[in-house]
This record gives C-alpha cells, sequence and structure tokens, in this order.
C-alpha cells in the first residue's frame, strides 16, 4: 500500500518515464506532479483528452457503458499513458505518464502501472 | 489573516464560526473543513466506507491523539493513498466555497488539530490559485451564478435530439427533486459540492435545466390516464438493423423531445422510494 508521492516516484521508476502526474478528472485539478514543466496546463489538457476519448467511445460503440481501462497515445516522442483509478466518493483520478519512445517498453510500463494504481487505491 | 499565519509557520484551526475550519500545521494548511461541503467523515459514510458510527467512535478514540487517519487506514477502512486523495478533494472542495463566503470573524485556537491527523500539505498561495483557477473554469462552464443557489430543475423537454451525461450529472439528475440546490444535492450523494455545482451548471449550458431567464413553464396537459404513446425515436429504440451501414449507437439511452420519457422516470423514481 503506498501513498500519493510513492505513487509518482514509482511511476516515474519506470523505464522511460520523462514526467507523471496524478489529475482529478472532475475538476481538472493537478494533485500531485513530477517532471512536468506546467502541472496546471497538463491537468487540464489530460483530462480533456480523456473526456474527449470517453465521449468519442460513448457515440461509437454499439454496446454497454464506456469504462475506459487505460489510454494509450503514441505521438511523434514517445508515448503517452492515462489510466482512471476509480474513487468511492468522486470521479475517476487520473495517472498519467509520459514515455521516452526510444527507451520505454510499452507493455511493461502498462503493466506497472496498473499495479501502482491498485496498490494507491485497494479495490 | 490566514497569509498572516503561514507566514508565521503557525500550528492550530482557524476557526471562522459555524461556516468553516482551516486546519494549519506550521504555516501550512493541511484540511479544511466548510459547513456546506462534504467533509472527509461524510465523503467516508455516504460511500459506506464506515458507518457514521464507526467515525464517531474513531473520531473520540483518537480526537487527543490527532492520529485517526492512521488508525482508519491500520484497519483496513480506506488505503493511504485514499485517504490522502479524501483529505485532498475535501480540502480543496471547502476552500472553494468557505474563501469565497462571508465569514464571522475568525478566531485562531493554537495547537489545534483535526482527528484524522496531517496527510496532506497545501501551501496557502497555491490553495488561491487553485480555487480561482476553479472559479473560472465555473464561469467558462456556464457564466452565472444564479443556478447555484437554486434548486435543481430538469427542463421536461429538451431542444436536441441527444444528449450524453457523466456519471456524475445522471446521479444529479436522478436525485433532482425540483427542491433541492445543487450544493446540497452535493451533499446527499456524496459528492464534492464543486464538481456537482460544474456538472450542473454544464447541464445548463447544454440546456438541459430549467433556468430563470428561460420562459415561465407552460400549463402542464391534462393529465392523461395511460401511458402516452411512444414516438418514433422515442426510448427504449428498436433493435439495431443487421449488416452494413448501421448507425452509430451512443450507450446512453436514446434522449428524445418525449416529455413522456421524463414522466416515466420520475414515475421510476417515486415507485423506487415506496419501496423503501
Amino acid at each position: 500500500m503506498i501513498g500519493i508521492e510513492d505513487c509518482l516516484s514509482e511511476a516515474m521508476a519506470i523505464p522511460g518515464a520523462l514526467g507523471a502526474i496524478l489529475v482529478d478528472h472532475t475538476s481538472g485539478t493537478a494533485l500531485a506532479t513530477e517532471g512536468l514543466p506546467d502541472p496546471e496546463r497538463s491537468a487540464i489538457g489530460l483530462s480533456e483528452t480523456f473526456r474527449a476519448t470517453l465521449d468519442g467511445l460513448a457515440l461509437s460503440s454499439p454496446d454497454g457503458t464506456i469504462r475506459i481501462d487505460d489510454l494509450i497515445i503514441t505521438t511523434d516522442h514517445g508515448y503517452q499513458l492515462i489510466k482512471p483509478m476509480e474513487t468511492m466518493w468522486d470521479g475517476p483520478i487520473l495517472i498519467c505518464v509520459r514515455l521516452d519512445r526510444d527507451r520505454a517498453n510499452l507493455a511493461l510500463a502498462r503493466r506497472r502501472l496498473d499495479s501502482i494504481s491498485h496498490e494507491l487505491i485497494a479495490s | 489573516m490566514l497569509s498572516e499565519l503561514a507566514e508565521s509557520k503557525a500550528t492550530g484551526a482557524l476557526k471562522a464560526g459555524r461556516s468553516g475550519t482551516v486546519y494549519l500545521s506550521k504555516g501550512r494548511v493541511c484540511y479544511v473543513e466548510c459547513a456546506r461541503t462534504p467533509t472527509v467523515e461524510e465523503l467516508l459514510t455516504v460511500s459506506g466506507r464506515i458507518t457514521s458510527h464507526g467515525v464517531k467512535t474513531a473520531r473520540q478514540t483518537t480526537a487527543a491523539t490527532a492520529d485517526g487517519g492512521d488508525m482508519l487506514v491500520r484497519r483496513g477502512v480506506l488505503s493511504r493513498g485514499e485517504l490522502q486523495l479524501c483529505v485532498l478533494g475535501a480540502t480543496l472542495d471547502a476552500s472553494f466555497f468557505l474563501f469565497g463566503a462571508n465569514v464571522p470573524k475568525p478566531r485562531f485556537r493554537e495547537g489545534d488539530r483535526h482527528w484524522l491527523g496531517i496527510q496532506w500539505f497545501f501551501d496557502v498561495p497555491g490553495l488561491f490559485r487553485e480555487c480561482h483557477r476553479r472559479r473560472a473554469r465555473l464561469d467558462r462552464a456556464w457564466p452565472s451564478a444564479e443556478l447555484d443557489s437554486r434548486p435543481v430543475v430538469p427542463v421536461r423537454r429538451i431542444r436536441a435530439h441527444h444528449v450524453m451525461l457523466t456519471a456524475l450529472q445522471w446521479e444529479i439528475l436522478l436525485n433532482a427533486d425540483a427542491d433541492t440546490t445543487p450544493i446540497e444535492l452535493a451533499k446527499r450523494i456524496g459528492r464534492p459540492a464543486y464538481t456537482t455545482l460544474l456538472a450542473v451548471r454544464e447541464m445548463a449550458a447544454a440546456g438541459l435545466l430549467e433556468t430563470p431567464a428561460a420562459a415561465p413553464e407552460p400549463p402542464p396537459p391534462e393529465k392523461r390516464l395511460e401511458l402516452p404513446k411512444r414516438v418514433a425515436g422515442s426510448a427504449p429504440r428498436p433493435e439495431p438493423p443487421n449488416g452494413n451501414g448501421r448507425r452509430a449507437q451512443s450507450s446512453f439511452p436514446e434522449i428524445s423531445g418525449d416529455p413522456s420519457d421524463v414522466n416515466l422516470l420520475i414515475r421510476l423514481r417515486n415507485a423506487l422510494e415506496a419501496f423503501q
């Protein structure tokens, strides 16, 4: 079981991690961050990315309500992983990690992020 | 006054009458309570993590030592991360409503601590900055505060053919009884007041709520005894046709302009309430 700060340092320990941030999705608040120059802007941008994906998928999905397990975005510079963690009292908290394209192992990063999120929110 | 206390590295509780309390430790804010927003205790009880009796007992046994948070984590009520996130969320929520309100002259009680203990730190300028950002975000969603203190009333007929709701907006609509304000609703459903308010303003912007500026409601149509006839395109939708060229479907219930949908929801809710 880990706290917020350990969660961020474990996310930064993922091979190839360049920056990590915890975002409260409903309010767009940057809760804690490491390695990102402008956390407030990042928080807004990442939560809007997540919201747009939810909306888009809700429109295009043929069945059921949409739950996103994680989001993998490949850019020209690297990868961006966004993983929502459900809380009992509010909308999801997003844990987002930016990864170096040459050094990162996407499958490993995804698994590590999954276990980190389960350690932070034991559910 | 809060900034002065922060500069002098004070430890204690700054109490603004019954409106709320700011807890400081060595000049940094560690928790804020506001009478209008759900506290950590309320969020935990409404979400079913612990009973209100459990909270009371925990508070009494740890009032002197101020390590109630650690005890809850040891007992497995919630994880360390969840506790920190809960305190963080509740503090930001309370700050937004406490700092923006007219409050009685605050009194500082040196050395007072909250029974949960210290779970997270906020620096005072950062807290003010976040409140400011949240205010701007609210105004971007719907630039008027007139809905904030009025009961939430969903419109009976919407202009759009199709709407998309977040989970929180769904909860708000189900709990709106034309009598409860957004902040009261937040307490009832155990969600932060700010996010509830934001969701309400977003729904207002989408034309889903009655607004004061809107024309007065037309007189209600005469009461029909049987279920009104459905019109084409209203929910529930027929089986989608097979083969190519299938229309994209939302995972959400299709909402038509047909008031029978709203009527049906209201009747369903009343029936469910009668069951309890």
